[in-house]
């Protein structure tokens, strides 16, 4: 086991400790309830019809043959909700069903609500839609010179935003450099695949006399409900109060559940013709279409150092592929620019970002948003310049350090800093030194290094409102019930915030239930996405926790005849401090009593008669005390009681806003990077490579990462652990395939993201920074090692066998080719787009020969057809 | 993902079940339903009768019949990777067996379903190709016993005729010989990108006898007849050499995965690792 010797948190009762998830019994019993296992009186299946075109006019939609089938309870086009939307405020371009054009294969077109899922399959066939096929664009820097035929209006050679920054100044910078470095670094586009495929059941209230429709509730398998409550009450016209979102259980999100679905408000305009509620489940290949995952990413970067790897400047152009739709495309192309600052000292950095449209499902968020890709030209361009400069790139990365507190030259706010911890420590379990480079040809070690944000320090909705709010309310039994918005969606968003609330209220954390993310019970938290909920959400918490303990701590002093301040709440008892110093260390009484609780009370679970048992019991104790003495200490509970009678019921409320110099500079899209703290990691891996097949294994990776504090560390160890696999599998097999913009492998047994099954061994490493604006210390844990999984396996291949990788994924195809190359050996002809040495970069080819399919047709126009712009092969 | 409708029997004895597939032109038979089942739901098969061989008893042996050891169609592929009598006198099979997709499949796969379907990149047809496996079919007209080189004609097509059933495999024992499957894994599918199996018989170095089959590479499983046309007789250290001629002739497969020239390169890799991981394994 990891980090036996990791210096355990001290002083906590609650946080710090190795805690099984709140709803880890339900998950794995399988008594939790997803949004799929749900079922109301009435409820229709919904189907979605979906374009089989990637760019195209539809000139008529006729559905009346699937609206006449026995069963088919509604039809609805996008006549039944012409408002567009989108996450962002700046990219309201979707449209839940069609209403002009497609732009993909798999666009959404109509939907079918029929009593039975057969039924609305065989409906779907029955709708005839007539399109006219338009030019479809499939590489991005082929979009980006159209010249007509955009897929958006307003939308000028399909970039869908560009960015142009400039901090200190890098031609200056690389004027002055003794080493300048220049190449292009692509990463293929890659999806969540969350076990989870999205699902979501809306219901409206009918009025049984009139038949007018009432409120709406959606349950739905989201990231960010009230984004969806939002975004319903645009689409659906109707006010935010008139609808409630539940998330019920979510199996993995990823990013993949960070905005609104389509699904999602289908269902509401499905469930609203047919009045009656709708369930719409994607199938797998729906989840691929719906993606919002990595978009493929061009980097071209150049990197400046002094001789001993000093890093003087650094430029990088970037090109996204965004796909069809706006998504949060901006946010993208911006964090790949601004997050090239806050993890090492680079005092000139220029960038040009793109974010272009292409006729393909939209790329969204996905875990390490906007970051991955850049993370992995800069550190495998960092270590080619070590290699040429023949220095040890742990070193180099040790002289580029931050020195915190400071502000980066693009006006990010760095407090806390555990890289040098998190690169020590890899370096050391590693044995890097004496190993790197020394463990014979076909086997290496690689480092790389990653950052992430706590949380956006600017929320997307531009509201100077607190980006989270929690209550919480105390029952006369000491129940403690806290009511978040925050999604917990896998990562352990209950877990965390029962912790902290258990923390500050010294009470027992089976006390404290959770209830979350239900839009008409909990306070408005924006969601969970860049690992913002354990930042924001656990300090929301954490001061309303601290109100309570305010109200208890009055009523109890007056019980116990001192001032409130005197007190302290540990381990389910409120202790008068200055009579305990016996308290605060295991007195004997103090202890007995523990031991009291411990056997008769019933604070592990609901009581039917728990009031009058604990009547009896609070009699029983305060006679057994009255006996022993002078009263220094009461329960939790009767302290809890004492100040309901004082106060009345017992509620608080915390919320969170992100410190004002937490929030950046002014220029534009200074808005997105800013983060209240930013967590960092190192990760070593080692690899070795099949010199004959290009097979890639990777041994083990060593894995640290700055988390604040650990809250739950065997938390923060499991999502160091599945960031390792999601980077595995983006550096080593993942990747959307595409032929005239149809996926090629839109299902889990030609698109695989590595599990436990293939899993190297991976030890995670926690590094405590304590974090001065983190609950606790705590920042982010979820998301920033990722960064580090890919380009350490790309450095790793190079210490064995001297190949750079600038194309991931590093498929056996492309690795051979790679090595081939090295070797001048002949060239195969392998899979068109794989070779990373072949000119043609972009993979967009025919298919399986066994799935070989028909396709969508191509517009005659076609810039694929005509050679006009080049061939979808791309020609740099 | 719901496939069309369809009648089903599940007859409990094989002449039912031969009378019940004589008797239609449009029934299937359901073993393990790996194959079968996903092609259903996706409409790309819509038989109008599913005729479920798992109620019939007594098809899932594997026994010692002299010569060869003898399969029952219904064996699964967990128990053909766990024979022991396999395991001792003719491991090839198992060796295969082993290799075919997860625990879930090999537990509910059978051998029977697995031939019948013949998929390109299956496990089974290298291994049964490499050891001269026979193949009895039973139909109305009695059994027909189906050497394996002419049992697989092409993609998902074989020798059986519409009214038969696979009820046997018999394969020879080879003790003597060192036998090894190697398989390159498609990350996702698990299905073979190439799989190689051999059969070496030899002593010292020297290879008196081979045998090599190849699955993934070409639309049909195959053996490698030019490498074992220069090996017979020749020393060891001719593997090397000889291994390059491994897809000679064969008109290989590309997909998303690997292009053919790909996995004609493997091929040629990892029937040399065969080769010589088989011969070492003999030695032993």
């Amino acid at each position: 086991m990891a980090n036996e010797e990791r210096p355990t948190t001290t002083g906590f009762s609650v946080i710090g400790k190795r805690t099984a998830m709140v709803d880890a019994a339900e998950k794995t019993t399988g008594a939790g309830k997803y949004t799929d296992d749900l079922s109301v009186p009435g409820m229709l299946v919904g189907k979605i019809l979906h374009s089989p075109y990637p760019h195209a006019r539809i000139k008529r939609i006729d559905a009346s043959k699937a609206q006449a089938l026995e069963g088919v309870s509604a039809v609805v086009t996008g006549e039944d909700a012409p408002v567009t939307y989108g996450i962002l405020p700046i990219g309201h371009d979707e449209h839940a069903l069609a209403v002009d054009k497609v732009r993909y294969v798999g666009d959404n077109v109509a939907c079918v609500a029929a009593e039975t899922e057969a039924i609305a399959e065989q409906a779907l066939e029955l709708i005839d839609v007539e399109y006219e096929l338009l030019p479809a664009w499939f590489d991005p820097e082929q979009s980006m010179k159209a010249e007509a035929e955009f897929i958006h209006e307003g939308r000028p050679h399909n970039i869908e935003k560009e960015y142009h920054h400039v901090f200190g100044d890098p031609e200056k910078g690389f004027a002055e450099s003794d080493y300048v470095h220049e190449a292009r670094y692509i990463a293929n586009e890659v999806t969540h695949a969350a076990m989870e495929p999205h699902s979501t059941l809306a219901s409206f209230e009918l009025d049984p006399h009139t038949g007018k429709l009432g409120r709406l509730t959606v349950w739905s398998s989201t990231q960010v409900p009230y984004y969806l409550q939002h975004k319903l009450s645009l689409v659906l016209e109707m006010p935010m109060a008139q609808i409630r979102v539940i998330k019920p259980l979510v199996g993995g999100g990823f990013g993949g559940k960070s905005e609104v679905i389509p699904l999602e408000i289908i269902a509401a305009i499905a469930a609203r013709a047919a009045k009656r509620p709708v369930k719409i489940t994607y199938t797998r290949e729906e989840v691929f279409w719906a993606h919002r995952g990595r978009p493929r990413t061009i980097v071209d970067l150049k990197t400046g150092v002094k001789k001993d790897g000093r890093i003087v400047a650094v430029r990088a152009r970037v090109v996204q592929d965004g796909g069809a739709y706006c998504s949060y495309g901006p946010v993208t192309i911006l964090y790949s620019g601004a997050l090239l600052g806050a993890i090492y000292d680079i005092p000139n950095v220029g960038y040009d970002g793109y974010r272009v449209l292409t006729n393909k499902p939209a790329c969204g968020a996905m875990r390490g948003h906007g970051t991955v890709n850049v993370r992995f030209a800069f550190e495998s361009q960092l270590d080619e310049i070590c290699a040429a400069l023949k220095l040890d790139p742990k070193e180099v990365r040790q002289k580029n350090f931050l020195k915190p507190p400071c502000i980066t030259v693009n006006n990010l706010r760095v407090l806390s800093y555990g890289l040098p911890d998190c690169v020590q420590k890899v370096a050391a379990a590693s044995r890097w030194k004496e190993r790197r480079g020394k463990l014979g040809r076909g086997r290496g070690l690689g480092m790389g290094c990653s950052h992430y944000v706590s949380g956006a320090a600017n929320s997307i909705i531009r509201s100077d409102m607190p980006h989270s709010t929690v209550n919480i309310k105390v029952d006369r039994d000491g129940g403690v019930v806290v009511y978040t918005g925050a999604s917990e969606i896998g990562q352990g968003s209950d877990t965390m915030t029962a912790q902290v609330a258990a923390e500050v209220l010294g009470c027992a954390l089976s006390r404290v239930r959770v209830v979350a993310a239900d839009t008409d019970l909990t306070p408005i938290d924006i969601g969970s996405y860049s690992s913002r909920v354990t930042m924001m959400a656990g300090n929301a918490t954490l001061r309303a926790a601290e109100e309570i303990r305010k109200q208890i701590a009055s009523a109890a002093a007056r019980k116990m005849n001192c001032a409130p301040e005197d007190l302290v709440f540990r381990e389910d008892k409120v202790l008068n401090n200055n009579l305990g110093a016996r308290a605060l260390s295991p007195a004997k009484e103090h202890r007995n009593a523990a031991e009291i609780l411990e056997t008769t009370d019933a604070p592990r679970g609901p009581s039917v008669s728990g009031r009058v048992e604990g009547q009896i019991l609070r009699g029983s104790l305060q006679q057994k005390r009255k006996e022993e003495g002078p009263k220094d200490w009461m329960t939790f509970e009767e302290a809890v009681v004492a100040a309901i009678d004082f106060h009345g019921a017992l509620t608080g409320t915390g919320s969170y806003a992100p410190s004002l110099d937490a929030r950046g500079g002014k220029f534009k899209g200074a808005g997105v990077g800013p983060s209240p703290a930013y967590s960092y990691s190192a990760q070593v891996a080692e690899v070795s490579v099949d010199e004959e097949t290009g097979e890639v294994t990777v041994h083990k990776v060593w894995a640290a990462h700055d988390c604040g504090r650990a809250l739950n560390p065997v938390s923060v160890e499991g999502q160091i652990i599945g960031s390792v696999w999601m980077g595995l599998g983006q550096a080593l097999q993942e990747e959307m395939v595409w032929k005239d913009g149809m996926l090629m492998n839109p299902g889990l047994l030609e698109y695989r993201s590595p599990s436990s099954v293939e899993s190297p061994e991976i030890e995670p490493f926690i590094v405590e920074s304590i974090d001065p604006e983190g609950p606790f210390g705590a920042k982010e844990c979820s998301e920033g090692s990722l960064a580090a999984t890919i380009p350490a396996i790309a450095n790793a291949i190079y210490d064995a066998v001297g190949i750079r990788l600038r194309e991931a994924p590093f498929t056996p195809e492309r690795v051979l080719a790679a090595l081939r190359a090295q070797k001048n050996a002949k060239k195969l002809n392998l899979t068109e787009g794989v070779d990373p040495t072949s000119p043609a970069r972009f993979r967009e080819h025919g298919g399986a020969l066994w799935f070989r399919g028909k396709g969508p047709q191509r517009h005659p126009r076609d810039p694929a057809i005509t050679g006009q712009q080049g061939s979808a092969g791309g020609d740099d | 993902m719901i496939p069309a409708s369809f009648d089903y029997e599940s007859p409990k004895t094989l002449n039912e079940a031969i009378t019940l597939l004589a008797s239609r032109e449009d029934a299937k038979l359901l073993a393990g339903g790996h194959s079968l089942l996903p092609a259903m739901k996706l409409r790309l098969a819509s038989p109008a009768l599913l005729i479920d061989l798992g109620r019939i008893g007594g098809l899932d042996y594997i026994r010692d019949s002299g010569e060869t050891i003898s399969i029952g169609a219904l064996a699964t592929h967990a128990a053909v990777a766990a024979s022991r009598l396999l395991l001792a006198s003719s491991p090839l099979l198992a060796q295969a067996a082993c290799n075919i997709g997860d625990i879930q499949v090999r537990n509910r796969g059978t051998i029977g379903g697995s031939l019948a379907q013949a998929h390109p990149s299956a496990d089974y047809p290298a291994a049964i190709l490499a050891l001269d496996a026979n193949i009895v079919a039973t139909s109305q007209s009695g059994e027909r016993v189906i050497p394996a080189h002419s049992f697989f004609t092409g993609m998902f097509t074989t020798a059986l005729r519409p009214d038969e059933i696979i009820t046997e495999i018999r394969v020879p024992k080879t003790a003597g010989s060192g036998t090894v499957y190697k398989k390159f894994h498609h990350p996702a599918s698990g299905y073979a990108v190439v799989g190689v199996a051999a059969v070496v018989r030899g002593a010292t170095g020297k290879i008196d006898d081979v045998a090599i089959g190849i699955t993934g590479v070409a639309e049909v499983a195959y053996r490698a007849t030019a490498v074992e046309d220069a090996l017979r007789g020749k020393p060891a250290s001719a593997i090397a050499e000889a291994a390059k001629h491994a897809a000679d002739k064969v008109e290989a497969l590309g997909d998303n995965y690997a292009s053919g020239d790909y996995r004609r390169h493997l091929a040629q890799v990892y029937t040399r690792r065969a080769l010589q991981e088989a011969l070492s394994s003999k030695r032993k």
